[in-house]
């Protein structure tokens, strides 16, 4: 894979893209936003896929906007890393980064995500969020988000969070005869479903879900 | 806004308060480090054998060490031969047994009272003066429940067992660069035994004076809590205005057993350098607590507003079942100073619970970063932590840092992580002056609600002062 391949959205333009783990069609290096461009980038890990990313975004011209999403489901012995860089190089540029992932087996997750912005890169606003449910004994995951700001004027912040799935809940729907394997899936793909909102077309947001919810079911059993 | 320039440079002008020199007769050893001098320092203060082979074997695991470059801090290049690593007052020939009054009026006027007075009957202190501890005040009555608490050269004449038992078992002689160098050259600290079953009846407490010039500060504390005991105890530091930059580096260690609770409070307050960042203590600290038995609790509860450097992680090991920990942060900066600061949880033990409550201010050309780690290891069972980092940033020339590290590797164990950095927002102080709160006490106002979560988490007799601090620190900051 050339990580080092640069795609760069004209003034103006759109950027829309969902990459799948594992297949041909890598996720770029580098993403360059230019003034009033937008990137809106949904990656999807499926279990039994080995995942390695590292994404630089940098917002460029004023009013650029940048979304990027990814879930990754893993049930065997998947390695995940995902890395982001999102700069704010110029003022009124706004980011939003949002991650869901579970993790089961033995598979192993890092995140590292960091959003930096500038020096005089005032109005900025830089969102992300890094969620994980962590479904084995002997799964594990570690996530670094970091924050770097040198201007005053934003609006940033992260958020992290490792858990489980909720107990009560369970219970909740199976005294109502939703079996515990299937009150599972419900959680996981409920838990899942806000990375999938962020794809816009209709039809492959259902195809996505479609796809989503089987992962889900198949490592399901296995807990 | 020509009014928050105006006020931004007051603030600049701001003095610092505890910045005079004490002049009294002192006695040093010729500056650097080798072992020569770690001996020389382990005779001065009469040490037994094990003491001098504990600093020596320290020394040899340091000379290996490198520096650490990982946290997010210019440091400038420090020549360790440049230190010199024991300076005490001259003890009067005469009356031996006597505090030096010089000395005496130098903590009056920090606000330090060395003899014991009905007025602050509540808290029992420790004083260091450079290399040495000057007296420790109510030991009697703390003696007379069973309570140890003396300097930490005492410690080692006296109890040497209890001393052996516990050095180094929290935070290893070769832990980091910094501690190492503590391990073989510290000087003097606190020493704090609370037995079985007794509860603390007063605060205890330490105040750490660096006075010579030259000197590096090398302090050493431990605090032993037994069984069921509970203490809180305070620690407050000052240094004189120096263009020279002063090393601090110390090491913290307490061990808290089965269902015994501490309550460490620090309110840091070292001079932070001029307002052009020359001068200022490098305040580079390792502060570790172990919650050993179950059930037992360790809060940290930290005001740093001081140091040109900060690099400063309290951080707790929960082993106990059932063990509890707490740090509550609030760091300023200003002008030049620059702080890498927060704190580690390590949750080994079942159903653990950590929480971390971190606020930093950043003003002038400051940077202010957190660092924390969370660590879940695999017998975590039902673990559950809570971070929360905010940053407040005043001025457009400063910067704020959110760093976590968060591991999980129990799937019945909960992280959860959250950080937000803004600055104080046109709307809350609008809403302020209509009120008709000026500009400086509308910010005033705001910061100390901002802080408020941590602050409220201070002994009485702290809080009072870290609000001041706080208030002194930023006075006229507007964003």
């Amino acid at each position: 894979m050339d990580v080092h391949n640069t795609v760069t959205v004209p003034a103006g333009q759109s950027f829309n893209k969902i990459y799948i783990a594992g297949n041909e069609e890598a996720l770029p290096g580098k993403i360059v936003v230019e003034k009033d461009a937008k990137a809106e980038i949904v990656i999807l890990s499926m279990p039994g896929t080995e995942y390695e990313c590292s994404l630089e975004v940098v917002l460029a011209g004023r009013g650029a906007s940048a979304d990027i999403a990814g879930a990754y489901v893993c049930g065997h012995d998947e390695k995940i890393r995902i890395s982001v860089d999102m700069r704010h190089e110029v003022p009124d540029c706004t980011s939003r980064q949002l991650f869901k992932g579970i993790a089961g087996g033995h598979s192993s997750v890092d995140f590292y995500g960091k959003i930096t912005v500038v020096k005089d890169a005032q109005h900025t606003e830089a969102y992300q969020e890094n969620h994980n449910i962590l479904i084995s004994d002997y799964a594990k995951v570690n996530t670094k988000p970091q924050l770097e700001i040198y201007a005053d004027d934003v609006k940033c912040s992260h958020g992290a969070t490792i858990g489980r799935l909720n107990e009560e809940e369970q219970f909740y729907m199976r005294s109502r005869g939703i079996s515990l394997e299937d009150a599972r899936v419900l959680q996981m793909i409920s838990f899942l479903s806000p990375v999938l909102g962020t794809i816009s077309d209709p039809e492959l947001h259902g195809q996505k879900t479609a796809e989503l919810e089987e992962a889900v079911r198949s490592i399901v059993k296995a807990i | 806004m020509s009014n928050d320039k105006e006020i931004l440079d007051g603030l600049a002008d701001k003095e610092y308060e505890h910045g005079f020199v004490t002049d009294l007769e002192q006695e040093f050893i010729p500056k650097g480090i080798n072992e020569d001098v770690i001996r020389i320092i382990s005779a001065k203060k009469g040490e037994p054998e094990w003491m001098l082979d504990f600093r020596l074997e320290a020394f040899r695991k340091w000379q290996k060490m490198t520096l650490p470059t990982w946290a997010h801090l210019e440091i400038p290049e420090i020549d360790f031969q440049d230190i010199i690593y024991y300076a005490a007052p001259k003890k009067d020939s005469e009356r031996p047994n006597e505090i030096d009054p010089e000395l005496e009026k130098t903590f009056d006027k920090l606000g330090i009272p060395l003899h014991e007075r009905a007025a602050l009957a509540g808290v029992a202190v420790d004083a260091v003066f450079d290399s040495v501890s000057v007296t420790t005040t109510f030991r009697a009555a703390l003696a007379e429940k069973g309570i140890i608490f003396c300097s930490f050269s005492e410690a080692v004449r006296e109890y040497p067992e209890l001393v052996r038992k516990y050095l180094a078992s929290v935070v290893p002689v070769g832990d980091n660069f910094y501690a190492a160098l503590n391990s073989a050259v510290f000087s003097d600290g606190s020493f704090c035994y609370i037995p079985k079953g007794v509860r603390c009846p007063m605060e205890l407490s330490s105040y750490f004076r660096i006075n010579a010039k030259g000197t590096g500060q090398f302090e050493r504390t431990l605090i032993v809590a037994d069984e069921g005991s509970y203490v809180s105890y305070m620690e407050g530091c000052t240094a004189p205005m120096r263009d020279e930059n002063q090393l601090h580096a110390a090491v913290v260690e307490i061990v808290v057993e089965k269902d015994a609770e501490v309550k460490y409070s620090t309110v840091q307050n070292w001079y932070p350098g001029d307002a052009q960042g020359k001068g200022g203590i490098f305040n580079f600290v390792t502060k570790r607590g172990i919650c050993k038995g179950a059930g037992s609790h360790l809060s940290w509860t930290q005001v740093e507003t001081g140091s040109a450097i900060t690099w400063k992680y309290p951080s707790t090991i929960l082993k106990g079942d059932n063990s509890s920990s707490e740090f509550y942060s609030v760091a300023v900066t200003n002008n030049y100073q620059q702080a890498d600061t927060g704190t580690k949880m390590i949750h080994i033990g079942k159903n653990t619970r950590s929480r971390i409550i971190s606020k930093g201010i950043s003003a002038g050309h400051s940077q202010n970063s957190y660092r924390g780690l969370v660590r879940m290891l695999a017998g975590a069972e039902n673990a559950r932590n809570y971070s929360q980092c905010d940053s407040l940033l005043i001025g457009d020339k400063c910067g704020a840092h959110t760093f976590p590290y968060i591991e999980n590797a129990n799937k019945t164990a909960v992280v959860e992580h959250e950080a937000t950095t803004s600055r104080i927002s046109e709307d809350q102080l609008f809403y302020c002056n209509q009120r008709g709160i000026g500009q400086e006490e509308a910010v005033g106002l705001i910061v100390n609600g901002y802080a408020r979560e941590v602050l409220s988490k201070l002994p009485m007799e702290f809080a009072v002062e870290a609000q001041k601090l706080l208030s002194l620190s930023l006075e006229g900051s507007v964003g």
